[in-house]
């Protein structure tokens, strides 16, 4: 038997109320990793963008189009090293609920630019060489089955084809993979070429432009450049750096890391309250042992330590397991809600959790701590 | 059964008197039991305001036609034909010149600064008919006046002049490369619209180079049962096929969506918590079990049952429960109701609503709080029902 | 007879009720030789836990001295008195004061977590305890498992399993029958004469005292008259 043994019997000496306890730190770490996974899926387009990447986009908002022409003149502009378009193509596969996030691109350009992006080669010819084909994202073919060499038709719930069809055909020429877990893949890409040839109307212009700069340092420069160009004209832009734009259009859906924020606390003060409340619990019906292992020489700090250990120990188990739980969800998440961004189970969420379980351990310890370190001999064991 | 109701009645009594004894384990229950309801209410204000603001938008006997499949407002295009064809359905509500009640319309999207964030989001532009005010009804000028047909002026919604910077009455802006003005503020009863800036469609069309198509358009019944026939015109037309809805049902459908998601949200995660207070429930009615043992046992030993024991421990759990309830309501009601909330509505645009508490969701809340207290109680109280008659005797 | 082991030069005790202040000892002296095994008996409130406390470093004196073994421990500090009591003193309560989550060998091993041993010494000195103890076959035994007689021999084992100099007994059979009392009490005088062990034993029972070598009678903070003459 060593201390260690003797924290983790206290411990489970009142098997049902550690359970008990053990279920509501369980329960709110288990949503502090959910919701820390949903909230880093959303702003996983902040945390990968390229530090060299801008977007230019219409200047009133980004939903509105610039002419195709712009790309080329971009590209003049110095310290810009590459241009790729690309255009919101509001694709649907069959019903409008099967909906898909598809971009008409640039297809060469745009590839290079995102290099996070990864296709094998033969599929990236392909792609590049046949004008109807399509690229499919990984958590795309996986939610629908699909793979290369398929037929893909696909309707657009903004353009119809000059010849009346609302039915865009594709050949799947591959898949592409992220480098990382972080990356999002749910979308799928294909020619500008193909539906500026075919749609009804839209003629010259494109969605928005990503440009690559040859050195972050020059962004600012190149910024203010690109939007000079085009001031005073019917289609004036703002240019941005990816992550701002990320950014922004995260925030769109509301304020949510405060909804996380305020969540995750309650829940923490909830366990907080209720440990705290157990673990008084428990020193209180143990004031006489506290006394006789003072008596039998147990230190103020040891039993200090004692009390402390077995609170820190009943945070990190709870949690421990919470956050395995969590990690196990994320999995189930990640079809159903990866059109909110790449879910994936981050070592900082981890980190957070266990930096929060010493917090837990050592605030809910505390007082009862000190309550059973100030106990005192002669009260304790009425011998008086 | 009179002495039994005087038995639990004791019992019960004595039980409350001893609550100050264990006053701080009996408040850590309370306030983790109003910490969930506060939660779940929260969420259920957020979906409430939200249905509230979208499905009471639009009326029953206004009929909106798009492209088929546009599923919104910013994804439809109507060429001009179509407008032309509309006008001869049959149904619509005519103005004094003969004219049908129609209002074509552009829908784009503008960037509005968020006072909170001070972020860019999406604000819907919209351009109005010149017959738009004879189709909605409700809308009322509430500060300045209603904007001029041929002019770059703008009125906006109570909302958007609540919560985006920049559009105060007289506030000039900048639309691809010409110079707007606010001149008037509207309120739409509180409903979508509120969240939107509205001008004249002809400008937009030219200003946005849209020729003469727009993106909607919506029109007055005579009654709302004429929609079928609305469909069933628009449907034998080669040229139109367009997909014909009511107002009402075409917000309602909108409004599905994203309530839902909010409030698929916030059950799980008020359950999930509600297992946390109920841990601490449960603590706490054994404690107050254990250190009643010997009092329950004296009672027992005199003659009590185990009835009073059991209902005297239940009616603890339960009050305190309902007090974590009401607490968890009235601090929700104080911190969140009226709360103005705004997140991405069905058009890809920023739907402003406020957070609604109703009695119907305070209720939701309580039952969720004394379904903890029950099952905080329930257990401890068996346990205070069966004490042996012996622990009278025992040395504590 | 031999060295003392505690002395009691002069020791005031007293505690403050509310705003009065109740005096148990002034001035009072004593002696315990080592290898002695004395009974304390006495009325309640004439003080006799208070002197336990005093012998065990549990409670300081109001002023006095106490030399234990040649030096003075009354002016010593919280940490460096558990240190005392840990490596000098065995205590035995009346209620045995066992660990309920503890096997009787883990509650025997209990103040050796406080030393230096490794495992095996103190695996070693636990059972060798518990043989002295006669409970061995008891070892895996929770305290709820055990009868009243068996647990006091736990906390017996518990007792001198660290081989203190001093066994400090408070009523260790006032919970027990005639019987068992009878067994725990030789056992005492088998540890006193055979391992050489100094015991203080309080008690309200006269029989329980003639185990002992001899018996100081306590009454309003001091020792009856026949006691000194002894």
């Amino acid at each position: 038997m060593t201390l260690i043994d003797l924290v983790r019997k206290n411990l489970f000496r009142k098997r049902l109320r550690t359970i008990l306890t053990l279920v509501a730190i369980f329960v709110a770490f288990v949503i502090f990793g959910v919701l820390a996974t949903f909230q880093n899926a959303i702003n996983a387009g902040v945390e990968v963008a390229g530090a060299d990447r801008l977007i230019t986009v219409n200047r009133i908002n980004f939903t509105l189009p610039m002419p195709l022409a712009y790309a080329t003149r971009v590209a003049a502009v110095p310290g810009v090293a590459r241009v790729a378009h690309a255009e919101w193509f509001g694709g649907y596969f069959q019903e409008p609920r099967n909906f898909l996030v598809a971009f008409a691109v640039d297809p060469k350009n745009y590839l290079d630019i995102y290099p996070e992006y990864i296709v094998p080669p033969a599929q990236r010819e392909a792609f590049l060489r046949d004008k109807t084909s399509i690229l499919v994202g990984k958590s795309v073919a996986e939610q629908f089955g699909w793979k290369a060499g398929d037929r893909l038709p696909l309707k657009s719930n903004i353009y119809t084809q000059k010849n009346g069809s609302d039915t865009w055909d594709f050949t799947i020429a591959g898949i592409v993979a992220g480098n990382e877990a972080r990356v999002d893949t749910s979308f799928v890409m294909f020619h500008y070429q193909y539906l500026a040839d075919t749609r009804s109307f839209g003629d010259g212009t494109t969605g928005w432009m990503i440009l690559k700069t040859t050195d972050a340092k020059e962004n600012a420069r190149v910024m203010r450049e690109v939007d000079a160009l085009f001031a005073n004209s019917a289609f004036e832009t703002e240019t941005k750096t990816e992550q701002a734009f990320n950014k922004a259009f995260a925030e769109q859906l509301g304020d949510l890391g405060f909804i996380v924020t305020m969540i995750v606390g309650a829940a923490f003060a909830t366990i907080l309250l209720i440990v705290g409340n157990t673990m008084m619990l428990t020193v209180r019906e143990r004031t006489n042992e506290i006394a006789v292992m003072k008596t039998i020489g147990f230190t103020t700090q040891r039993i200090f330590g004692l009390v402390l250990g077995e609170s820190m120990l009943l945070a990190l188990i709870g949690g421990l397991l919470g956050i395995a739980f969590a990690w196990l969800i994320s999995f189930a998440m990640a079809g159903p809600l990866s059109r909110f961004g790449p879910i994936a189970f981050s070592w900082d969420t981890a980190a957070t959790a266990f930096v929060l379980m010493a917090v837990l351990g050592l605030l809910t310890g505390l007082i009862p701590a000190i309550r059973a370190m100030n106990t005192d001999i002669v009260t304790a064991l009425g011998r008086k | 059964m009179g002495r039994t109701l005087t038995q639990i009645g004791t019992v019960t009594a004595m039980n409350l008197r001893s609550l100050p004894q264990r006053k701080w384990t009996s408040l850590a229950t309370v306030v983790a039991i109003a910490l969930v309801t506060g939660v779940l209410l929260a969420f259920l204000a957020m979906a409430n305001g939200f249905q509230a603001t979208v499905a009471g938008t639009g009326a029953s006997d206004v009929m909106i036609a798009m492209r088929k499949g546009s599923e919104s407002e910013i994804n439809s295009t109507l060429m001009r034909e179509q407008v032309l064809l509309l006008q001869e359905a049959p149904g619509l509500a005519k103005a004094s010149d003969g004219k049908p009640l129609m209002s074509p319309e552009l829908y784009v999207i503008v960037d509005g600064i968020k006072k909170s964030s001070g972020l860019k989001a999406n604000l819907p532009l919209r351009g109005l008919g010149p017959l738009a005010n004879e189709v909605r009804r409700g809308i009322t000028i509430v500060s300045g006046r209603m904007f001029q047909p041929g002019t770059n002026e703008l009125v906006v919604g109570r909302a958007v002049s609540k919560q985006f910077r920049g559009f105060e009455l007289g506030a000039k802006m900048r639309l691809a490369s010409q110079n707007w003005v606010v001149v008037g503020e509207f309120d739409a009863g509180g409903t979508v619209f509120e969240s939107e800036i509205w001008a004249d469609v002809a400008v937009l069309q030219g200003l946005y180079q849209r020729g003469s198509t727009v993106q909607t358009v919506r029109a007055r019944m005579t009654d709302p049962a004429n929609l079928e026939k609305i469909r069933a015109f628009s449907e034998a037309d080669p040229r139109l096929k367009l997909d014909v809805k009511s107002e009402k049902d075409f917000y309602a459908g909108q409004s599905r969506n994203i309530g839902d998601l909010i409030l698929y949200l916030g059950w799980p995660l008020a359950i999930a918590m509600s297992f946390g207070a109920l841990a601490g429930a449960l603590n706490t009615m054994f404690a107050s079990v254990d250190a009643r043992t010997r009092e329950i046992a004296t009672l027992r030993a005199i003659g009590f049952r185990g009835t009073p024991a059991f209902i005297g421990t239940m009616v603890e759990s339960l009050i305190l429960a309902a007090i974590g309830g009401l607490v968890g309501a009235v601090g929700t009601y104080l911190l969140f109701d009226g709360l103005s909330a705004a997140t991405l509505g069905g058009n890809f645009t920023q739907v402003v609503f406020s957070l609604k508490l109703s009695w119907s969701l305070v209720l939701q809340g309580l039952i969720l709080a004394l379904v903890i207290g029950v099952a905080g109680g329930v257990f401890p109280a068996w346990r205070a029902a069966r004490v042996p008659l012996l622990a009278a005797f025992k040395e504590q | 007879m031999s060295a003392p082991l505690i002395l009691l030069k002069g020791v005031t005790k007293s505690y403050t009720r509310g705003k009065q202040t109740v005096p148990i000892f002034e001035r009072l002296d004593m002696t315990i030789p080592t290898q002695d095994f004395v009974a304390i008996m006495g009325p309640s409130g004439s003080g006799k836990t208070t002197l336990l406390n005093l012998l065990g470093g549990i409670d300081k004196p109001s002023g006095g001295e106490i030399v234990f073994d040649g030096k003075r421990m009354d002016n010593l500090d919280e940490s460096r008195l558990a240190g005392f009591r840990a490596g000098n003193v065995g205590f035995i309560f009346q209620f045995y004061n066992l660990m309920p989550m503890l096997t009787a060998s883990q509650n025997v091993e209990l103040p050796l977590l406080l030393t230096k041993l490794g495992p095996k010494a103190r695996g070693d000195r636990v059972k060798t305890a518990l043989e002295i103890v006669g409970l061995s076959d008891r070892a895996r035994h929770k305290p709820s498992e055990l009868s009243g007689g068996q647990q006091q021999r736990v906390a017996i084992a518990r007792a001198i399993v660290s081989d203190p100099k001093l066994l400090l007994c408070d009523e260790p059979t006032g919970d027990l029958d005639r019987e068992t009392a009878g067994e725990i009490l030789s056992m005492l005088q088998t540890l006193n004469r055979d391992l050489g062990k100094t015991i203080v034993m309080v008690t309200h029972d006269p029989e329980a005292a003639r185990f002992a070598k001899r018996t100081l009678h306590l009454d309003k903070g001091h020792f009856s008259e026949k006691d000194l003459a002894a």
